[in-house]
């Protein structure tokens, strides 16, 4: 089933293709009263007309496919009710509707026998064919992955769209192409061999700027739609994209070389080297069709395959390249440095021998020598250990609630070698070899989460594997390895705010007050600046009352105060009393895992955590005193002008 | 008739096909947005919402509770409000931190508390 409807989206995405190409060609080339050239035009224009209504049929089996997959039952595929569902009540059912509607406009188009003997009315009747073919194509566009895109689906869109009409009109062409060498290189064909070589000359100056758009949109949905490295080797999708990559290099191969070698000759003398150069450059245009077939069989894959974006990425290589290996290993920056830069010039070089037409090939070689030993003496030293779940994304976001569940789960399965604190420090650290590392130190910069999880898992070293927790529960453990690590990094934010100092981002939380549903801190993400306090009754009472003073000054400010009790009593407000009077947020439910999370960052009865509109953990204090400093730190984030890219919801 | 005339007019009657349809959508949505205005309108007039809400202050000199309240349907969204009480009786039985049940009545924005029932412990 599955298989069917692949195939139906190929049968049809090829026919839209080749009719957008081949009309394209037609107009390229220009019209010709030799006999061959006329019996050609007349075969593509034949191909045209079949391709057009093979692509409307092929399009009507995508729709009840469609309807099948939608339904989950086969049968609704020839229910007339389910198919008007799909068509009139989906996104993908409206775009194939105008689709076909434009298909359907066409079909009756290139049905009409016209009178073309008038230059204008020649070129009217075939830009009419290529407009709505490729407005039908174009259409396309709006229906794929791009329309998903967040936040700007219209520069996706409008990439892809160019993407599929570039793709259309250069690869649409080849068949068409193929058959007019071919046609042009018998003998019977001599007529139309100048007409050909026109029409070749005109595609070949057309293509480059073709591929060059295919390759820009190509990078820009490539982009979008994938977004890194490791989503590119991970995952199926970004691995059907390196196989079109292939596809795309060899048939760029093939026309590159017919460009090169074959193109200068085809006027050459006829039965000596015109009509065999015209013969092998048909050839190399029939293997870029069979590539562009196999391209477009690709394409078919990744349109109903999930991008690459929102897959876990797999990582193939028990190795990755990063810069903070480097860390351990100051000895080996000089050689990655010096390695860099040979590899840079390399590059140079070999530019510059194309730029050259003397000494091209010994300054190629020394280019590509350069690479060579340049990335010899840089990449060594940048390998890191990798795993499978190293580009991984959490399953659990970095929050209150998940770092809480870890610090439990570390306490009574971790702590007894890696320390309480995770300083490697633990009763049974002193018997093991090597001994178990500082969890606190430059682990948040070195490893990945992903690396952790794995190591989790699988164990490492002397470590035994943990891989019978559930994933969520190791995730826990991740998290709250994080939030360690963090809290380390925010020994170094002090109670005033310094925009130079390193940015620690504030693990987000869940809580309500009362019978209020319950709201988040990331909520307050691009609006308002939060102080989470964290009290303890009675000694917190007057810095409480202090605060509530100056709420109705913070509110114009754009702050809000989140007081947080420590001893986390679903009573807090009453506890409170009337007076002072508070009116910002008491945490009633949540409470116990923001404490326990936030007492990483700061132990104690009373303690105050700054967080920016970013969500970054910008100043801590453990028991202030007035209100003087809290009111230039909130000026000094509402001044700022350099603003961070807010952290992601998960650890990385 | 000449096959560009004929390429031309069915250009053109594409074009207006398009546009014709485009400009009809636009007076759907103006339409749809004309009879929710008077809907909207229709809805003036005396009303009364129900919400769940902490007390977080009462203001007897002035006759006003402060209470954080949930989403009020249809009227405003959770947040931490002070409302005007008809009568001091409603809030002589609530204090601060009290999880309660409240009613607020008139034509909106004027409303005001008119009853606060005190909840158990959720």
């Amino acid at each position: 089933m599955t298989e069917l409807g692949l195939l139906a989206r190929f049968v049809h995405l090829s026919a839209s293709i080749v009719v957008v190409g081949s009309t394209a060609l037609l107009l390229l080339a220009g019209r010709s009263d030799r006999r061959t050239a006329l019996a050609w035009e007349s075969r593509v224009v034949a191909l045209t007309r079949a391709l057009v209504w093979l692509a409307i049929a092929a399009g009507g089996v995508v729709l009840a496919h469609q309807a099948a997959t939608l339904e989950s039952r086969t049968a609704a595929a020839l229910e007339p009710l389910a198919l008007a569902r799909v068509a009139f009540e989906t996104r993908f059912g409206q775009i194939w509707l105008a689709r076909h509607g434009l298909l359907l406009l066409l079909g009756a188009f290139v049905m009409l026998r016209f009178d073309l003997r008038e230059g204008v009315d020649w070129r009217a009747a075939r830009g009419q064919t290529l407009l709505l073919a490729a407005l039908a194509l174009g259409v396309l566009g709006t229906a794929g992955h791009s329309a998903a895109v967040e936040p700007s689906a219209a520069t996706a869109i409008a990439a892809d769209v160019a993407h599929l009409l570039a793709g259309g009109i250069w690869a649409g062409a080849l068949p068409a192409l193929a058959l007019l060498l071919r046609a042009a290189s018998r003998e019977a064909g001599a007529d139309a061999r100048p007409y050909a070589v026109v029409a070749t000359r005109r595609f070949s100056r057309a293509a480059l700027l073709l591929v060059a758009i295919l390759l820009v949109t190509g990078v820009v949905v490539t982009v979008a739609q994938v977004g890194s490295i490791a989503a590119l080797l991970g995952t199926g999708y970004g691995r059907l994209l390196l196989l079109k990559l292939v596809l795309v290099l060899v048939a760029l191969a093939a026309a590159t070389l017919g460009r090169r070698r074959l193109l200068p000759r085809l006027g050459g003398d006829a039965a000596t080297v015109g009509r065999p150069a015209m013969r092998r450059l048909a050839a190399s245009v029939t293997v870029e069709t069979c590539c562009v077939l196999a391209i477009l069989l690709v394409v078919v894959a990744l349109g109903v395959s999930p991008p690459a974006r929102h897959e876990q990425p797999e990582w193939p290589l028990p190795f990755r390249l990063a810069l903070g290996a480097l860390a351990d290993t100051p000895d080996a920056r000089p050689f990655v440095l010096i390695g860099s830069q040979l590899a840079v010039l390399g590059v140079v070089v070999a530019l510059c021998s194309m730029a050259l037409r003397s000494a091209r090939l010994p300054l190629l070689a020394g280019g590509g020598v350069l690479v060579l030993a340049g990335l010899v003496m840089a990449v060594p030293p940048l390998a890191t250990d990798a795993y499978p779940t190293t580009y991984e994304r959490p399953a659990v976001p970095y929050q209150a609630s998940s770092i809480a569940a870890g610090a439990v789960r570390y306490a009574r399965d971790c702590a007894t070698c890696h320390g309480p604190s995770g300083a490697g420090d633990g009763p049974a650290a002193r018997a093991l070899a090597p001994p178990p590392p500082d969890l606190r130190a430059h682990h948040a910069t070195l490893h990945t989460a992903g690396d952790l999880y794995w190591w989790i898992t699988h164990g490492r070293r002397a470590m035994p594997a943990f891989g019978h927790l559930e994933p969520n529960e190791r995730w826990s453990l991740v998290n709250y390895l994080r939030a360690l690590a963090a809290a380390d990094a925010a020994r170094r934010v002090g109670p005033v705010v310094d925009s130079a100092r390193t940015q620690v981002a504030a693990p987000d939380f869940t809580f309500a007050v009362g019978p209020t549903p319950p709201r988040a801190l990331r909520d307050y993400r691009g609006a308002r600046i939060v102080l989470v306090v964290l009290y303890t009754l009675p000694a917190s009472r007057d810095r409480l009352a202090e605060l509530a003073a100056r709420y109705e000054m913070l509110a114009p400010l754009g702050a809000e105060i989140i007081a947080v009790p420590t001893d986390a009593s679903p009573d807090a407000i009453k506890s409170l009393g009337p007076a002072p009077r508070i009116f910002f947020p008491v945490v009633t439910e949540g409470a116990p895992e923001i404490v326990r999370t936030y007492g990483l960052f700061m132990a104690g009865p009373h303690a105050e955590f700054l967080v920016d509109r970013q969500g970054y953990l910008r100043a801590l204090e453990a028991a202030p005193r007035g209100t003087e400093r809290l009111l230039a730190n909130i000026q000094a984030l509402n001044d700022e002008k350099v603003v961070a890219a807010p952290p992601a919801e998960h650890v990385h | 008739m000449a096959v560009w005339k004929v390429v031309v007019l069915l250009d053109l009657a594409l074009a207006l096909g398009v546009g014709g349809g485009y400009l009809w959508w636009g007076r759907q949505a103006d339409r749809l947005g004309r009879e929710l205005a008077e809907a909207r309108a229709a809805a003036a007039g005396p009303r009364e919402f129900h919400a769940e809400g902490v007390i977080r202050a009462v203001l007897p000199e002035i006759g006003v509770v402060v209470i954080t309240h949930d989403e009020i349907a249809g009227y405003m969204p959770a947040m931490t409000m002070g409302f005007r009480a008809t009568s001091p009786k409603i809030y002589d039985a609530v204090e601060v931190g009290d999880t309660v049940r409240f009613t607020l009545g008139g034509v909106p924005p004027n409303l005001a508390l008119t009853s606060i029932e005190k909840l158990g412990r959720r």
